[in-house]
């Protein structure tokens, strides 16, 4: 138990200089961009008073070092700061956003794992087959593909060609959420009130854009359990499980899968920044207004304190979660210590 | 008989309500946009998109009937105006509340002013620029008292600082990010529909006033959706998610969204203009000469087919068209492409194939968005077509691009315009007046003009001030401080039974007219 307490320690200590560094770069590379939130909010109408008092306002005037140690103080306050632009409380924006990005990273993560993992499971039951090669291929291309463009297919052959989903938002034009929204998941929500046909609606729009996610890490863990499974199907046991008469199908699917998802409950934890990433682009393609589609919209309003304040939230939840992975890991493989 | 045609009146009035039933309501119209809204409070909001919500929510004293661009009382019944110009006196409409049941007057319009003065908001200089302070005449009466004669003062009041708010619902002290910030969680001002519901980023519903004076709205509700892209947004149009869509579409969707049967498209003249600055008081544009050359050698319509896929109009004047006073005195003068006679200006000053005009031409690549590095490639080809031009083109994002042109380092620049106010003056004074023009770095400077200027901005009669602007616009083509190019079009798409869509150069876009039809 000692051990797993020190080792947690450490983990979460070295999270520190990690978030201290990304925080840095984050603040540099953003002043450093061309434009600024003054220009961004006036455009070239508003007088030159009027332009110098707003930067006054936000203290933009001062000396970088200034705002830097200001910044770095406020975040040890826990403090996020404040939007430049709305004036609202960056940590009231995140709250308000959260709950769109974690249910798309949810079913995008279901799609993940369904798809890559029975794909990969079956790569490796037929093994050195035309179905196992396509597969493979299958696992490299999606990779590939950029998520916006996929997104952006998926609008046009399922949203126009065929007309079967809709393409963007998280409800249709005549659902509004403003009916039954309590936590901002809107699943739960419409669940909670027992509003199915708005459960429906909302379902139907999580589709497009949680496989878009969900494909474009599919082919991570297609790769990832085909590799395990044929490690698992070489064990004896596997070979004793057939011997004794157990059908093949239920040795592949029930027994060697079993064992060959650990590996792949931590590849999940992992693979979390790659989501975030992910939904960022497929929020934008969706106009899924998201944690993802905040960063975007204020990347272009040049709004520094919610830009920082997006990516330390991502920052921590990556490394929290990475935390967690890892010290779940432990706890399961004994040989896993500092 | 009488019983007969007694029956068939019934009977064709029951079929006209029936009807009429049909044509109105049939559920909510859905808006996309890709715009954003930034502060909702009238005190604060400086960007077009949260203009037009407030167009729909408030109204000003003064206004414009949707798809027009002439002002009429909107609520003020009459002003009038004293014999200095410096004192505006508006009688407003009686009886008028708002939906609380506070009293809509002049101790109302006075607040509501005093905020935005004390408050010192981003478009406050719209009204602490020109009004020194405002009293109550009567509970019917207001004055406006100006620190100098302005005589278009008419449009500034219809602009949305001038909108009268609620006091009893208002904060005094604190702009309003968020419907949810005001007592009773609710905006409604006394314009055709008030706020029903709001998810920044997401939707804005809007439901009709019951409260409103004027005419209901042709629709029992607006539901505004935000589109992170055009590209979705068009693809959202297509499919029949949105009953109308409006800003921005990028040039190639607007080509598809054309030719297609699905949609309806609706073009308008926009306020928008676009023009190239030159640097009046550093070479080589010091010499107002070769600013004419420069500006014959511009070729209107090519960049409008080449960059913007024939889209936008071309602009001969700094006054846009469908403003009142505009006229055509760069085509008159110039033409397009004119080589002749830029060439015969050039060599008339000295300048040969081997010895040409050389300056750096600048624009801003993100700013006015993707097409602007197209555009200065295309302005290079036309100065070079003269032989006699050697252009070098330099950019720059926008804040280090007003820093430059504020440092005078850029001899010929483009830049965008939309207007605060729908005047003329806008557009004229702000570029070529001696202040207004050293701000925008151009410090071009007449005492002549300055004079013009003065002299519109106080005479009250239209025909002097047509006359006016007339005079400023021909010598605007004599002494080219800027050359304007085009005008941007406004485009608009709905689906194939929506009717009574109105825009117009205002950019006010009045949804109380628009319904579905059978």
């Amino acid at each position: 138990m000692k051990n797993i307490l020190r080792y947690v320690i450490v983990r979460a200590a070295l999270t520190l200089p990690m978030l201290f560094i990304l925080l840095s770069v984050v603040f540099v590379v953003i002043r450093v961009m061309p434009g600024d939130p003054v220009s961004s909010m006036l455009g070239g109408h508003a007088p030159e008073s009027v332009i110098e008092k707003k930067k006054e306002e936000l203290g933009l005037n001062r000396p970088m070092i200034f705002q830097y140690v200001d910044y770095l103080w406020q975040i040890c306050r826990l403090d996020l700061g404040e939007s430049m632009i709305l004036k609202q409380r960056v940590i009231d924006a995140i709250k308000l956003k959260i709950p769109a990005t974690i249910e798309l990273t949810f079913f995008g993560m279901l799609v993940t794992v369904l798809v890559g993992v029975s794909l990969g499971a079956y790569a490796a039951d037929k093994r050195r087959s035309p179905q196992d090669y396509a597969i493979r291929i299958y696992g490299i291309v999606i990779y590939c593909i950029p998520v916006f463009w996929l997104g952006l297919m998926f609008q046009m052959i399922f949203g126009i060609w065929l007309d079967w989903m809709p393409i963007a938002g998280r409800t249709g034009a005549r659902v509004f959420a403003s009916t039954f929204e309590k936590t901002g998941f809107y699943v739960i929500d419409t669940i909670l009130i027992r509003d199915f046909a708005a459960l429906k609606d909302v379902l139907i729009h999580l589709v497009l854009p949680s496989v878009t996610l969900g494909l474009m890490l599919s082919g991570v863990f297609v790769r990832l359990t085909r590799a395990n499974m044929l490690d698992v199907l070489k064990s004896d046991y596997i070979l004793a499980a057939e011997a004794r008469g157990i059908r093949h199908r239920r040795v592949v699917y029930k027994h060697a899968i079993m064992n060959a998802f650990v590996p792949i409950l931590t590849m999940m934890g992992l693979q979390v920044a790659l989501l975030m990433a992910g939904a960022v682009l497929t929020e934008s393609t969706f106009s899924w207004p998201g944690m993802g589609r905040l960063l975007l919209e204020r990347i272009y309003m040049r709004d520094y304190p919610t830009i920082q304040g997006v990516i330390v939230f991502f920052a921590l939840i990556v490394a929290l979660v990475s935390l967690v992975v890892d010290i779940v890991y432990a706890l399961v493989d004994p040989r896993v210590r500092y | 008989m009488k019983k007969r045609w007694g029956i068939m009146a019934l009977v064709i009035a029951a079929v006209m309500t029936a009807s009429g039933a049909c044509l109105a309501g049939g559920g909510p119209l859905v808006y996309g946009t890709t715009e954003k809204v930034i502060d909702m409070d009238p005190a604060n909001a400086y960007d077009f998109h949260t203009w037009e919500i407030f167009y729909n929510i408030y109204q000003g004293l003064m206004g414009y009937p949707p798809g027009k661009t002439n002002l009429v009382p909107h609520l003020a019944e009459s002003y009038t105006v004293s014999a200095d110009g410096k004192t505006y006196t508006f009688k407003l409409r009686q009886g008028l509340t708002f939906s609380d049941g506070t009293p809509f007057d002049a101790h109302a319009v006075k607040w509501s002013i005093d905020r935005v003065m004390n408050l010192k908001g981003d478009p406050s200089w719209l009204v602490t620029d020109f009004v020194e302070r405002v009293d109550v005449v009567d509970s019917a009466t207001v004055n406006f008292v100006l620190q100098n004669p302005v005589a278009y003062f008419p449009s500034l009041v219809a602009t949305v600082p001038y909108y009268p708010v609620n006091p009893n619902v208002y904060p005094a002290d604190k702009i309003v990010r968020d419907p949810s910030e005001l007592k009773g969680g609710k905006i409604v001002g006394l314009g055709p529909y008030e706020v029903a519901s709001f998810k920044r980023d997401e939707e804005i519903i809007l439901k009709p006033n019951p409260d409103y004076f004027g005419p209901a709205p042709k629709n029992e509700m607006v539901v505004i959706r935000y589109f992170a892209d055009a590209t979705t947004m068009r693809l959202a149009l297509e499919k029949g998610e949105l009953d109308f869509a409006f800003k921005s579409f990028n040039p190639s969707d607007i080509k598809d969204l054309e030719q297609s049967s699905k949609v309806k498209t609706i073009k308008g003249q926009g306020p928008y203009i676009r023009y190239i600055c030159f640097q009046c008081k550093i070479e080589p544009f010091k010499d107002w000469e070769l600013r004419q050359a420069v500006a014959a050698s511009v070729d209107r319509k090519e960049i409008i087919r080449k960059v913007f896929l024939g889209q936008n109009a071309p602009l001969y004047s700094m006054v846009p068209m469908g403003m009142f006073a505009h006229t055509d005195n760069f085509k008159t003068v110039y033409g397009d492409g004119n080589l002749d006679f830029a060439r015969r200006v050039l060599k008339a000053k000295g300048y040969s194939e081997d010895n040409k005009l050389k300056f750096e031409f600048w624009y801003t690549p993100s700013h006015y968005g993707d097409t602007e590095v197209d555009m200065a490639a295309v302005l290079k080809q036309q100065f070079e077509r003269t032989g006699l031009i050697d252009v070098t083109v330099k950019s720059a994002e926008w804040a280090t691009y007003r820093d430059n042109w504020a440092n005078q380092l850029m001899p010929a620049f483009l830049l965008g315009w939309y207007p605060d106010y729908i005047d003329p003056d806008n557009y004229t004074s702000a570029f070529a007046g001696t202040a207004g023009s050293a701000g925008l770095g151009i410090h071009f400077s007449d005492p002549k003009w300055d004079a013009k200027f003065v002299e519109e901005q106080t005479v009250t009669d239209l025909d002097q001030r047509r006359e006016i602007f007339e005079t400023i616009q021909k010598w605007w083509a004599m002494d080219v401080p800027t050359c304007p190019i085009f005008q941007g079009t406004l485009y608009l798409f709905t689906q194939n039974n929506i009717e009574g869509v109105m825009i117009s150069p205002t950019l006010q876009f009045n949804y109380r007219t628009i319904q579905r039809v059978q």
